[in-house]
């Protein structure tokens, strides 16, 4: 019997290999270059020295989840890691995971949503929160970066504990929803009984750039977003702000930690606000991206300046300033968040809607948490929104071909 | 009960997915080994042709919708019991079941043509290829389906009895223990056509004058706070149930069969007992949840030395994952029963749903197993 492949079934469903771009072998396994073309037939190679989706082009849609582990066996997270790997390069070459997908009796290995569907750019990454490393059955206790702690209360947080934390987190981007829900369902499928979804969260929406090849997107608010934020292109910032370098532990080198906020935006308030008190609120121009007293989305944000009143240009309580490197000793972050909805809150009748921030980064205390503190004390931002969710987690460097993510802390 | 119902008559295979995918792939599927092809078209008229001959043993039924917007499905019957049916085949659209059928005459139905009804002949001796093994699997399952239809039909009558002289806390106190052995082996009833839903079918799965069996009965002792008018409905039950027993006598079994049972009892206790929604108005749902997953313990034992051979390390993942699952339920024990279902918090509720969905994921490759 001829094996039942995503391709194989796009080709008889008469889409020419040729008419769409496919004859550049954009998608084959094991490509190690990408194509980033968005039109659905590119592909992100997901071995190499970092993980995929961290300083790749921010696709279009995420599907992310944490999982409680459900073991106290080393052996057992081990294995899960190496399935895990093993589907996820299959899935991010645009394939169908596992071997048994024909046989009349079993339930087939991959659950097939994504056949006919095009690669569309998924990356799936990996990341280790910190409770994961308090399981002593595991001994990794040791093994535990100074750097990886829990998030401590933040001014103006709301968490929600069922939305909060996870001892493992699955990151997947797609241009395709469906593909990206596929990554994670499929997952979840591979470690069930080992893992158990805690939270997840399907977010519609880019609300950053991570490349200069980008246009800057909108979140909800209406206001672009991420014009300020470190592009990949720019290398020295990626290893400055985001790559674990000497510091250690040896395991992170190449990693980096990724910290994700839940953010609600109150948009029923927002909305009612006047397009004066919104330019005040972020401290950029809402239809140009230029920040206030600027003309221009890229110009400089210059704090100094001020208006004819006195006033600065850009408010004190501004998002954009109390946000910026200058106003936080010149740190970064590398933001890769997406504007989500859940449907309408039960108590209140509003849309259940706003930002999953997720934030890349070589310290978290020092970077997110610094710049976090200063924004949840002062930021005028706050009364329109609520931080529901948070979690950090530790992403280990990416794989080499026959390894799988993790190697390096458990290997 | 289900909604839709699944039916036991597990012979019949659902590849008409799979199918389609194999049809796009440009190559044909093998049909299993010395099955007899039976082509059949669905016209406005019935089943093409409308009847037909064959000889015992495995057939393949390939089934093609000729643009009939009428018919969509076609179905095999013994009796009323639907053996397979190959459904939604709307205009254009092909599909295929398999079924192992002996020496009989069956019903071969297209729901919707002008003449529904069919008949199909099948001739000659089943060649029985079993191994002592599977005779052996099949024969402990069938002993412990018996024991717990014996074990309804005893445990019924003081039910019937208490609920017949109004009597609404005896007729209560002597509910579980009816449910019980009914729990466990619900699968097999469900393939005796309508014996499932007079026994066992929830308010609204059924149109409301057909409501009636157990859980009407539950719903006048519990929300009504009676048993008044309910006498007929417990008599009819008390026959219902003693039907069972006599049928599930006779039933066929095949390994692949109780192995699939195994399935569909999780698939219960995920779809109806986690949710509250089967003991909606006693709340014992924990103990169907019990009596589920105790049903799909018997099933794997019956079949585990199959599996064994295959795969013993599935087995022993398996037998890990039952008693990870007893571990679960036993913080929510109490006395003879459990809490009731009212008293679960949600982080209950999802623990134990989390250990069914591990021990389910598993328990779905045995089947595949166990014939190939």
């Amino acid at each position: 019997m001829t094996p039942i492949s995503r391709r194989s079934l796009l080709k008889s469903a008469g889409i020419g290999a040729a008419g769409i771009g496919l004859g550049a072998g954009g998608y084959l396994a094991g490509q190690e270059s990408a194509e980033a073309s968005s039109d659905g037939t590119g592909s992100v190679p997901f071995y190499g020295e970092h993980q995929a989706g961290i300083d790749t082009p921010a696709q279009d849609r995420l599907f992310f989840a944490a999982f409680d582990l459900q073991t106290e066996s080393a052996a057992a997270l081990r294995e899960l890691m190496r399935e895990w790997t093993r589907a996820a390069a299959e899935m991010s070459a645009g394939e169908l995971i596992g071997d048994v997908n024909d046989v009349e009796l079993a339930p087939p290995d991959d659950t097939g949503e994504t056949v006919g569907l095009l690669p569309s750019n998924l990356t799936i990454g990996f990341g280790f929160g910190p409770s994961l490393f308090e399981r002593r059955g595991l001994g990794l206790a040791s093994e535990r970066p100074a750097a990886l702690k829990q998030i401590p209360a933040l001014p103006a947080d709301e968490l929600n504990e069922l939305e909060s934390g996870g001892d493992i987190c699955v990151q997947a981007c797609s241009d395709d929803p469906q593909v990206a829900f596929h990554a994670i369902r499929n997952l979840a499928r591979i470690g069930r009984g080992t893992v158990a979804m805690r939270w997840s969260q399907l977010g519609f929406g880019r609300t950053s750039t991570t490349s200069r090849s980008q246009d800057t997107p909108r979140n909800l608010m209406g206001f672009k977003d991420g014009t300020a934020n470190i592009k990949a292109e720019d290398t020295a910032a990626m290893d400055r702000y985001v790559w674990i370098g000497d510091e250690g532990p040896a395991w992170m080198r190449g990693g980096t930690y990724l910290v994700s906020r839940r953010i609600r935006m109150l948009l029923e308030v927002w909305d009612r606000s006047s397009l004066e008190d919104q330019e005040q609120t972020i401290g950029r121009a809402k239809y140009s991206g230029a920040p206030l007293g600027g003309d221009d989305e890229f110009e400089p944000l210059d704090f100094a300046k001020t208006q004819s009143s006195g006033l600065p240009a850009i408010p004190v309580d501004a998002h954009v300033r109390l946000a910026s490197a200058q106003a936080n000793e010149g740190e970064r972050i590398l933001r890769r968040g997406y504007s989500f909805t859940d449907g309408v809150d039960e108590s209140l009748g509003e849309l259940e809607a706003g930002l999953f921030f997720i934030a890349f980064q070589r310290d978290p205390e020092k970077q997110f948490v610094a710049i976090q503190r200063r924004l949840g004390a002062d930021d005028a931002l706050n009364e329109y929104i609520k931080h529901v969710g948070s979690a950090v987690f530790a992403v280990p460097p990416g794989a080499r071909r026959g390894g799988y993510v993790g190697e390096t802390l458990l290997g | 009960m289900n909604r839709p119902p699944l039916r036991v008559a597990l012979t019949a295979l659902a590849v008409g997915l799979l199918a389609l995918f194999v049809a796009a792939c440009g190559s044909s599927e093998d049909a299993p080994a010395g099955a007899k092809k039976m082509s059949f078209k669905l016209t406005d008229a019935g089943c093409d042709p409308h009847d037909a001959k064959a000889p015992a043993g495995p057939i393949d039924f390939e089934v093609e919708n000729d643009g009939s917007s009428k018919v969509t499905e076609m179905e095999v019957l013994d009796g009323e019991t639907i053996l397979g049916e190959k459904e939604n085949l709307s205009e254009g659209l092909s599909g295929s079941f398999s079924l192992t059928l002996e020496e009989g005459e069956y019903v071969l139905r297209c729901n919707g043509g002008d003449e529904e009804d069919g008949t199909l002949t099948v001739s000659g001796k089943l060649q029985a290829d079993n191994s002592p093994e599977v005779e052996a699997a099949v024969a402990q399952y069938r002993k412990y389906l018996e024991k717990n239809t014996d074990e309804l039909v005893t445990e019924t009558k003081p039910f019937v009895a208490a609920v017949v002289a109004g009597d609404v806390a005896a007729a209560k106190a002597a509910y579980p223990a009816a449910r019980i052995p009914y729990e466990r082996i619900e699968p097999v009833a469900e393939s005796f056509g309508d014996l499932d839903p007079r026994i066992d079918a929830r308010e609204n799965d059924v149109p409301a004058s057909e409501f009636e069996g157990f859980h009407r009965i539950e719903k006048a002792l519990w929300e009504e706070g009676t048993a008044r008018g309910m006498a007929p409905v417990a008599k009819q039950l008390e026959a219902d149930v003693e039907e069972l027993a006599q049928k599930v006598k006779t039933v066929d079994l095949q390994a692949v069969q109780i192995a699939n049972g195994a399935n569909e009892l999780l698939g219960e206790v995920s779809a109806s007992k986690i949710t509250g929604e089967e003991e909606r108005y006693s709340h014992i749902d924990l103990v169907d949840f019990e009596a589920n997953v105790e049903g799909a313990e018997a099933a794997f034992d019956a079949v585990e030395p199959l599996l064994a051979k295959k795969d013993p390390k599935l087995a022993k993942e398996i037998e890990a994952d039952f008693e990870k699952v007893y571990a679960t339920l036993a913080p929510y024990r109490r006395g003879d029963g459990f809490v009731g279902y009212e008293e679960l918090t949600k982080a209950d509720t999802r623990k134990l749903a989390q250990s069914i969905d591990a021990l389910a994921e598993k328990l779905s490759q045995v089947p595949a197993q166990i014939v190939s």
